[in-house]
């Protein structure tokens, strides 16, 4: 569970992110859609707490994740925008990094991480180091770190930028299963149809304001309008977008 | 507690294990480190070869018949032979036929006799410097010659030489044989100072801004160690990294010495295991500091480019009193102790002169160092919290 009051930061006179405010549940897949630039990594960097908010609230179960960023993070696993990995380390390696980082014993460690390469079909790839892998096999591999020490709470910062079919297929898959495990998800995107095909709840943001929220479903009834790409293009105030 | 050596621990590892496959960086380092020896032989032998030159001199003499007196008395010196000279001693000299010649024009006799100043030359060429010890001690010799005749001249006329010699210069070597040792091999401390340098900045870049231009920063800041411990174990992985750069080069040097020349420069040294492991073990805690320094201003950097030359550029700062200082003895002083490099250098001398090294003096160096390194790593921890550094802005 994620809670978001009133979050607002500037970077000297450009206001990122204004007066934002949302709430992820559990069991619940809530997606952050709006353009490049919208604020939606200054938003989800504000909840892992590796950026100062000027102003506003975060709660990671129930945890203050401005005062207490450290206990915060424990209850967090983030793909953030910056995915890079070990040249010179294989992907196994990297998942027990973090998952000795995170804290995981070691027979805890192997387990998780045989599950992992099943789960994200990683077997061929495991053990070769990270300096060869595909943007796909790469991404995999940051999801894989990310999700080791079991969090209840995701956060997934543009998950299938960059990825092949397949690749952002693997990727759906995976935020399905968790929100079917419970987990609370929170992804970004700014791909209509990823975010109309798996999440519950659609947080619209644009120049930093959050400027709809609801389900799919209560987004179109409130706009009249019947395809979600041309709700998108009613919110944000673009016109002829689709052609 | 346990949080943090743990998280130090598992960072530590990793780095280590990184910096061991970074094969590239690893032979960067290695390779000059192997020359050492070599460099050193070739120093040393060029060095006694022009000492040995000087001690076994064929003084090739033109006009020998002109002053039989002078080429008899040359000729009982020890280390000196002569030699027919060249009939044409100058071209013969720029010909290098001969290296250079002593040359007595035939008034010579005449003038001597005749208590007048009597002219002797030596032709040399004037460029090669490894002639000048043997020229010097001919030239030498040849004054200290008419020195004893001007001293018999003004005696038969009764006057003492003394008149004749209103100041004398003596020069008191005050230096014991330790000392010069310790002169001689004065560039050691500059050549650790190096090997420390070296072996660490690797891993002091790589995990910072590598770390963040590779984009593995802000995920490993997600994860709920404290930072002090991420970056307390990429400290220590570096630290181990210049450690081992540094023994190795001690080992470099120690094996370069053993097969040097040494005793046909004059100097017995005697390379005493003690002494060395002294001077190593003071300088060592220096690489403590060296890579917490290198890793705070790694992270100022905005790139992983501009992280290397400013670390490089680092490296220059304590050589500059290094190199100012190797030839002449540095006084004892306190602040020099407290001052990271300086100290170590005063520790190093004081070892090597055969001195010891007092415990207090090697307490002040130490803390002085280790606070040094404190103040770095608390300064790399506090730039880690800032936005602009994680991200790269």
């Amino acid at each position: 569970m994620i809670e978001v009051r009133g979050l607002r930061k500037c970077f000297g006179d450009v206001i990122a992110v204004d007066d934002v405010s949302f709430e992820a549940r559990n069991g619940e897949v809530t997606a952050l859609l709006g353009e490049n630039g919208a604020g939606k990594t200054t938003t989800l960097r504000s909840i892992y707490g590796l950026i100062q908010p000027d102003a506003g609230e975060v709660r990671v179960d129930g945890v203050d994740g401005i005062a207490q960023p450290q206990s915060a993070r424990r209850g967090l696993g983030v793909l953030s925008e910056a995915r890079g990995l070990y040249p010179r380390l294989t992907a196994r390696e990297h998942m027990r990094y973090f998952a000795h980082l995170q804290g995981l014993g070691r027979s805890e460690t192997e387990t998780r991480c045989e599950d992992l390469v099943e789960l994200l079909g990683m077997g061929d790839f495991a053990d070769r180091r990270a300096a060869g892998l595909s943007h796909g096999e790469n991404t995999k591999v940051a999801l894989a770190r990310a999700l080791l020490h079991d969090p209840a709470n995701i956060l997934l910062d543009e998950p299938t930028t960059g990825l092949d079919v397949m690749s952002t297929r693997a990727v759906r898959e995976l935020i399905v299963q968790l929100r079917e495990r419970g987990k609370c998800v929170v992804f970004s995107s700014h791909v209509m149809q990823e975010v109309a095909a798996v999440s519950d709840r659609i947080v619209v943001v644009s120049a930093g304001r959050v400027i709809a929220s609801g389900t799919p479903a209560e987004l179109r009834r409130s706009t009249g309008l019947d395809d979600l790409e041309d709700v998108f293009v009613a919110l944000t105030g673009h016109s002829g977008a689709r052609g | 507690m346990t949080n943090f050596v743990a998280a130090l621990a598992v960072v530590l590892r990793k780095e280590l294990v990184d910096g061991f496959r970074d094969r590239r960086s690893l032979i960067s380092v290695l390779a000059p480190l192997a020359l050492l020896p070599l460099l050193f032989y070739v120093a040393m032998d060029q060095a006694s070869e022009s000492v040995e030159r000087a001690r076994q001199i064929k003084i090739p003499v033109v006009g020998m018949e002109h002053a039989r007196e002078l080429i008899g008395w040359l000729d009982q010196q020890a280390g000196i032979e002569i030699q027919q000279g060249p009939d044409q001693p100058r071209e013969a000299v720029r010909n290098g036929d001969v290296d250079f010649a002593l040359v007595i024009p035939e008034d010579f006799a005449e003038r001597f006799a005749g208590s007048k100043t009597a002219e002797v030359e030596i032709i040399v060429e004037g460029m090669d410097r490894s002639l000048d010890r043997s020229v010097s001690r001919v030239r030498d010799l040849i004054r200290g010659y008419g020195r004893g005749i001007a001293d018999q001249r003004l005696i038969v006329r009764g006057i003492s030489p003394e008149v004749a010699r209103p100041v004398r210069v003596e020069t008191l070597e005050l230096a014991t044989q330790q000392q010069r040792t310790a002169r001689l091999i004065g560039f050691m401390p500059l050549l650790l100072v190096m090997g420390i340098f070296v072996g660490g900045l690797q891993v002091a870049i790589d995990s910072t801004a590598g770390e963040r231009e590779r984009g593995s920063l802000e995920p490993l800041l997600v994860i709920p160690a404290p930072r002090l411990s991420i970056i307390g174990g990429k400290w220590l992985a570096a630290t181990a990294f210049s450690l081992a750069s540094a023994l190795l080069t001690a080992a470099m040097v120690g094996i370069g010495l053993e097969f040097s020349p040494l005793q046909r420069l004059g100097l017995r040294i005697e390379l005493d295991g003690g002494v060395m492991a002294l001077a190593v073990a003071v300088i060592l805690p220096l690489a403590f500091s060296v890579t917490a320094l290198q890793m705070v201003v790694a992270t100022m950097a905005r790139s992983y480019k501009e992280a290397q030359s400013y670390v490089s550029f680092l490296m220059l700062l304590p050589m500059l009193p290094l190199i100012l200082t190797m030839d002449s003895e540095i006084e004892d002083a306190i602040w020099r102790l407290m001052v990271p490099v300086l100290g170590q250098q005063q520790l190093i001398q004081d070892a090597m002169g055969g001195e010891g090294v007092a415990l207090v003096d090697f307490a002040v160096t130490a803390l002085s160092t280790a606070a040094f390194a404190g103040v770095c790593l608390w300064l790399t921890s506090h730039l880690f919290r800032r936005e602009r550094i994680v991200f790269g802005r």
